[in-house]
């Protein structure tokens, strides 16, 4: 008898028991998201700003806001995407491609980026080894390798600042000139590099994420990594290229915030990985792995420089603008988990 | 009871490596210059207490399975908040360190409501918390930096010497006393075991009976306990207070981090010691006392750091890789590298 029952239990289906809202409102806010509060914002801004929201200006001033984070978003998406929740180590691989990049600048201007780059490369190497191959704990692992390389930055240049012109030599002047202007030039007067290399960056990012078969891979590792393994998927190596990719990302963002700030150093980059984590949370991008989009990734982006901008409207200033921003952070988050787990998704 | 069979291997070096590296550092220090003089010890360990409370807090968080990055700015906003009362209010120094210690008691339970009740993330909540605490504390003092006044006289009782021939100051005495009291909470009552039955397996600690739930709560609210006493007695005990403490140098969240893992606390909770954290911290408040500028210092720690870690991962793949394909051949392993990893 008892024989019997252990098999009904063993064979019965594993009902939810949890209690589910499936409505249409919930069904609606958790398709469109993030995009719903970047109208929101849009309305809060029109009405704050007395219409001047849209001016060429603010446009201009939200987007370079947000460029800068929208490219290390561009390449973090993967990372969060494949199950690994955060990389703690953007700050330092941000300083670190502007440094090399600073300090190749002899290679002339095509090179001082390409090295840049190659820097950022390196260290997504590093951590996709040692995330994807050895299974070492995703955060606990990127926060050490930003100490480390923080260490080596710092050791090697003395902590000094570097500036492009000092190292360049009498006739590499121009490519020295010609990297500093890469964050000041606007294209055709209205749009800032910055922000189209943002926008060619989640172009690119989208079309990774969708019409190859790394992204329907890494989305099997990020929704359970142990089913990507038995179906055959080569894991290391996918994880390795997410890691590649978000480096490069970052790296790119590096050299533009050293160009933008005339000089490179260890502490380029600080408190960049928690703004883009939170763009990115915002956009909707489950933590849990295998869920979200690069729509939404922008949507968060945007929504992050808008609350800003729109903060910024009002009246606060940069320190009080944190208070707002935290909780304003939580409770999306908040209503993002609570939408997934009413709908029984999470 | 089972005699434990001395055995000189990888395992126990690994087990070990916290009290091996303080020894380490501490021949190191016999080439150093003035190293052993009685005010460089009293300094060093002065100075080191606030990151000795920061990875307490961390400690227990990660042993009950979450993470708490609140902690750094939790004690730097009761640091601001016991001198900014003392100099507004004029309230008694007795009466502002409580208030900064409720206040971390407070962020504390709000972490833990976050992280248990509305189900979010304790890393993405720690960020969150970050933020708001950020901004109250730059609303609170504008950014400016606050000084103790004139009134020196909580500032030399923590200075000075309480046991005359003990080269400790009172503020370090006092960290030590409540590490062993958290130490005796975690070891020896229902709650601490509750703490690290949670950490080890959340589900099955629920099925157990355990109230998860006021555990994980509970752990918080030690480790906001922990971080606002500590940073409220800094505050006096350094004589000033401003709101980019450890924003510059090497940050006391890093090495508190740092100290969890060289001390051996498990990322995965379920395992560790503050005992460990302790032994940690002071060493790497002697190391940093050993390398004078803050470049070696960081480098040096940053590579402990980056060496531990990749010890145990390696040690943790290679063990995964023998239990996966020869079972048999895992116990021969286990004879040989001992019980621990």
């Amino acid at each position: 008898m008892s024989e019997v029952k252990k098999n009904e239990n063993t064979t019965a289906p594993k009902v939810d028991t949890r209690k589910t809202e499936i409505n249409k409102f919930t069904l609606l806010f958790n398709k469109l998201g993030i995009w719903i509060i970047v109208v929101l914002l849009i309305v809060v801004g029109l009405i704050v700003s007395g219409g001047q929201f849209f001016g060429k200006s603010n446009i201009q001033s939200i987007l370079e806001a947000v460029a800068l984070v929208g490219m290390v978003c561009a390449g973090l998406f993967y990372v969060t995407y494949s199950g690994n929740m955060t990389d703690m180590s953007v700050p330092i691989t941000m300083a670190f491609g502007g440094v090399m990049a600073v300090q190749c600048i002899n290679f002339g201007f095509v090179g001082a980026i390409v090295v840049g780059l190659l820097a950022g490369a390196l260290i997504g190497v590093i951590n996709g080894f040692m995330i994807g191959k050895m299974r070492a704990n995703a955060i606990i692992w990127t926060l050490a390798v930003n100490l480390l390389i923080s260490g080596v930055i710092r050791v090697v240049w003395q902590g000094k600042m570097l500036y492009a012109e000092d190292i360049a030599r009498e006739d590499m002047q121009d490519s020295a000139n010609l990297f500093y202007s890469i964050s000041r030039t606007y294209i055709g007067g209205v749009i800032s590099l910055m922000a189209i290399v943002m926008l060619v960056m989640f172009f690119i990012s989208w079309i990774i994420h969708t019409k190859t078969g790394f992204g329907q891979k890494l989305k099997i590792i990020g929704t359970n990594y142990e089913v990507a393994k038995f179906s055959g998927i080569n894991c290391t190596r996918q994880l390795m290229i997410a890691y590649v990719i978000n480096g490069l990302c970052s790296a790119t963002a590096g050299i533009f915030y050293a160009a933008l700030r005339k000089c490179a150093s260890y502490e380029n980059g600080t408190g960049y990985d928690f703004d883009a984590l939170t763009a990115i949370l915002l956009g909707g991008v489950s933590l849990n792995g295998g869920k979200g989009s690069i729509a939404g990734t922008i949507g968060g982006v945007l929504a992050y420089g808008m609350l800003n901008n729109i903060l910024s409207w009002v009246g606060l200033g940069t320190y009080s603008k944190y208070l707002v921003q935290g909780i304003v952070f939580l409770f999306i988050v908040w209503l993002n988990t609570y939408s997934n787990r009413k709908l029984g998704k999470a | 009871m089972e005699k434990k069979n001395f055995k000189l291997n990888a395992a126990f070096i690994n087990r070990n490596r916290s009290y091996l590296l303080l020894v380490l550092i501490m021949i190191c220090g016999l080439f150093a210059k003035n190293f052993y003089t009685p005010y460089n010890i009293q300094a060093v360990t002065g100075n080191g207490s606030l990151v000795i409370w920061l990875g307490l807090g961390f400690t227990i968080v990660l042993i009950a399975g979450h993470m708490d990055m609140t902690v750094m700015y939790m004690s730097t906003f009761a640091a601001l908040l016991t001198l900014g009362l003392h100099a507004d209010q004029k309230l008694p120094w007795l009466l502002c360190v409580i208030i900064g210690a409720l206040m971390g008691v407070l962020n504390g339970l709000i972490m833990g409501l976050l992280v248990t009740k509305l189900k979010i993330h304790a890393f993405i909540a720690s960020i969150g918390m970050q933020l708001v605490l950020r901004g109250v504390m730059y609303v609170y003092c504008n950014g400016k930096e606050l000084s103790i006044g004139k009134d020196y006289t909580w500032n030399d009782m923590l200075n000075g010497k309480l046991i005359p021939f003990l080269p400790l100051s009172t503020y370090f005495i006092i960290t030590t006393i409540f590490i062993f009291g958290v130490m005796v909470i975690l070891r020896y009552t229902r709650l601490g075991r509750n703490i690290h039955m949670v950490g080890g397996n959340a589900e099955t600690a629920w099925l157990a009976g355990i109230k998860s739930d006021m555990v994980v709560i509970a752990a918080f609210v030690i480790s906001g306990l922990a971080a606002g006493l500590g940073g409220a007695l800094n505050g006096i005990y350094s004589g000033a207070a401003n709101v980019t403490m450890g924003e510059k140098g090497i940050s006391p969240f890093y090495m508190a981090f740092t100290a969890c893992v060289i001390g051996g606390t498990d990322i995965y909770g379920g395992k560790g010691s503050v005992i460990w954290t302790y032994v940690s911290l002071i060493m790497i408040a002697f190391l940093k006392a050993l390398c004078k500028s803050t470049e070696l210092q960081v480098l040096v720690i940053g590579a402990a750091l980056v060496l531990c870690l990749v010890y145990e991962t390696v040690a943790k793949y290679n063990r995964d890789k023998v239990l996966g394909r020869r079972p048999n051949l895992y116990i021969e392993y286990k004879n040989e590298t001992g019980n621990a990893k």
